[in-house]
């Protein structure tokens, strides 16, 4: 039986939170990329977590690697195309870009 | 080699299909000839596979995993139907030739027929109900694609949806049937259902059995869902002979014959079948009545004549409803190519606007009557033997009330049947446009189709030899021809019907005299005209998908934050849900 290392749960729950309170609260584009970029490194914390409860460290920590690979990926072409949602629209508000709400 | 032929039927329409897309719409000859060449090549393979029956499964093909085994039976009932759909098929490919000549797409057009002839073979040579399934999907796109084929006219276009949107409801429930087949007995192969029906729980195969009822009777256009046959009128003449008339509305028939075995044990399954059946029949004729629209007419009759059918079976006459769809596919489908012939050169399907064309037209005139002669059930014609078979099932097995109206509905037919030929061919010419009758590739199609239904009943007994040997659970008796028609000679049955038939005739023939009743039904009349308000169902359900659907939007509203709101509480719900739970 291992025991759960409440500090790191803890830490995940609340980079978690900060994450999704951003989401629900900003209507900013770069802000939305921002806080995807934090709930990811939660996601990751809670992988390297998993592997340690479940004895396998390797497999945990190795998965989280992968995740940080294809989370940067995905921050720059976010951010690419926000730059690009900008120069088009002139906005980043979230609200104000509906073009393709029927 | 039977496995062989079973291949070149369902394949080489769908090689056909694919060549004649790539001939090109440029290339108009070839893919003539292509579509030609290629469906009756299929036709004649399944002509062979008539002398290759047998009740074992001949294909068995290892799809893997869930899906299990596609197998492929040859048996009677199959390979009968395969061969009116590639034979009929084939004769409406060639009528094709002269009705579409000029059109735009043929491409699309023959290719869809072609896809749907080795569908519509596949459909009934399977014996995997979820492979079953998937060709029952397939003549049901093909029915679409085809009936919405001028695709610029929005009649068309509607007609097309419904009739797609109508026949999925069926294809859910046979869905259903699949699966909870596969739950049952770990395969999909009915067979074994058939076989013994006592391997499956009882509750189980009587919810597979409405199921089928449901699948069928939209897949017929049966009642309650006859509506999306009329509006199916859209498609190309061919089209419906060959699709809305001779083949796929056939395919509920076929699940019920086939399935019989298997539910007729179920309590309530039978009189369900037989009430479908007559309201189907009864309530179509009176609207074939009073519809003005050639092809309409015919619609409401092929609605009224798969009644016949369905309720034959429901009577426990598998055989009498197989021998009336073998009639009734070659005198319908002959019967729509003849009107096919008139609207191509009249140019309109409103048959107010024909009359007295029977002197420019001799041949589509003749055959038209042939047909008609049929589809009222005078005697010789093959419609007289099978019509004869099926209200003699009825007098027998079923209810003597389902039988009177049965009757009824054949007297009907025998009115609206002589209504239209006097309206299309007889009476006053009702404009001096010159006319031409049926061209060169026209009479291919319908001569043999005219014989078919002058001599098809001489069939009677190799038909029943045919379905007694390869289906041992159908219980069908192998009889002679002789034997079928002293059986109809000899009963009494026979001449009731024949009785109310003229009845039928003498009441057109007075039709004068009768005004006063035709005055005391008019509500009928109004109510046939309304289509006894299924087409007002349709709207109110069609109104209140959309009226839910509108509401349903205001909770689409595109923002993030309320979106994520609605993600944190289905989450928070989650984990209280986990935590209530221990």
């Amino acid at each position: 039986m291992t025991t759960i290392p409440y500090i790191d749960m803890l830490t995940v729950m609340i980079v978690f939170g900060i994450g999704l309170y951003t989401l629900l609260i900003t209507r900013n584009l770069i802000k939305v990329v921002i806080a995807l970029q934090i709930l990811v490194k939660a996601g990751m914390i809670a992988l390297v977590l998993a592997g340690r409860i479940n004895g396998q460290v390797m497999t945990g920590q190795s998965i989280a690697l992968t995740v940080i690979v294809a989370d940067t990926i995905v921050a720059v072409i976010a951010l690419a195309l926000a730059v690009q949602v900008k120069k088009h629209h002139g906005t980043v508000d979230l609200d104000k870009l509906r073009n393709l709400k029927g | 080699m039977a496995s062989i032929l079973i291949y070149l039927v369902i394949g080489l329409p769908w090689i056909g299909a694919l060549l004649v897309w790539l001939a090109g719409d440029k290339r108009t000859t070839v893919q003539h000839i292509l579509a030609i060449l290629f469906s009756v090549a299929s036709g004649i393979a399944a002509v062979a596979l008539l002398f290759n029956t047998s009740s074992t499964t001949v294909i068995n093909l290892d799809a893997g995993g869930v899906f299990g085994q596609f197998t492929f039976v040859a048996d009677g009932l199959a390979v009968f139907l395969a061969v009116v759909a590639t034979v009929i098929g084939s004769l409406a490919v060639i009528f094709s030739v002269d009705y579409m000549h000029g059109e735009k797409s043929l491409g699309r057009y023959y290719a869809m027929v072609l896809f749907f002839i080795g569908g519509m073979a596949g459909l009934v040579l399977t014996s995997n109900l979820l492979l079953m399934f998937f060709f029952w999907e397939i003549t049901a796109l093909c029915s679409y694609a085809l009936i919405a084929f001028h695709n610029d006219d929005p009649k068309a276009v509607a007609g097309g949806i419904k009739a797609l949107i109508i026949t999925q409801l069926g294809g859910v429930g046979l869905l259903a049937g699949a699966l909870l087949l596969f739950s049952q007995t770990g395969s999909y192969d009915f067979n074994r259902m058939i076989a013994d029906p006592g391997i499956i729980d009882p509750r189980i195969l009587s919810g597979m059995a409405f199921g089928c009822l449901v699948a069928a009777a939209a897949k017929s256009a049966q009642f309650p869902f006859q509506t999306w046959l009329p509006d199916a009128m859209e498609a190309p003449t061919p089209i419906s002979a060959l699709i809305h008339a001779a083949t796929m509305v056939n395919a509920g028939v076929y699940l019920l014959a086939r399935f019989f075995p298997a539910f007729k044990g179920v309590p309530g399954w039978t009189t369900a079948v037989i009430l479908v059946g007559m309201i189907s029949a009864i309530l179509t004729a009176i609207m074939a009545l009073v519809a003005n629209d050639l092809k309409r007419v015919l619609a409401y009759s092929t609605v009224s004549q798969l009644g016949y059918m369905v309720f034959a079976i429901g009577c426990g006459g598998v055989y009498a409803s197989q021998f009336h769809l073998f009639s009734h596919s070659i005198f319908k489908a002959l019967l729509f190519l003849a009107a096919g012939a008139v609207i191509h050169s009249v140019g309109t399907r409103d048959m107010r606007q024909m009359g007295a064309l029977g002197k420019q037209m001799p041949l589509t005139r003749f055959v038209f009557v042939i047909g008609s002669l049929a589809l009222a059930g005078i005697p010789v014609l093959n419609g007289f033997w099978s019509k004869e078979l099926v209200l003699e099932a009825g007098l027998q097995h079923g209810p003597i009330w389902a039988y009177a109206f049965m009757l009824l509905s054949a007297g009907l037919t025998a009115f609206y049947t002589f209504r239209m030929v006097y309206m299309v061919f007889y009476g006053k010419p009702s404009s001096e446009k010159h006319v031409h009758d049926a061209q060169p590739a026209m009479k291919v199609a319908l001569i043999p189709l005219a014989a078919g239904a002058l001599l098809s009943w001489l069939l009677a007994g190799p038909f029943s030899s045919l379905l007694h040997n390869s289906l041992p659970a159908h219980e069908i008796h192998a009889i002679t021809t002789t034997e079928v028609l002293m059986e109809v000679l000899a009963a009494p049955a026979t001449y009731i019907a024949l009785a109310v038939v003229a009845l039928g005739l003498i009441a057109w023939w007075q039709r004068q005299h009768l005004g006063g009743v035709a005055h005391a039904f008019r509500w009928l009349t109004a109510a046939a005209e309304n289509s006894f308000g299924f087409e007002a169902v349709n709207a109110g359900i069609v109104r209140l998908t959309l009226g839910a659907a509108q509401k349903l939007r205001t909770t689409q509203t595109g923002l993030l934050n309320w979106n994520i709101a609605g993600l944190l509480i289905a989450f928070i719900a989650v984990i209280l849900i986990l935590v209530v739970r221990g």
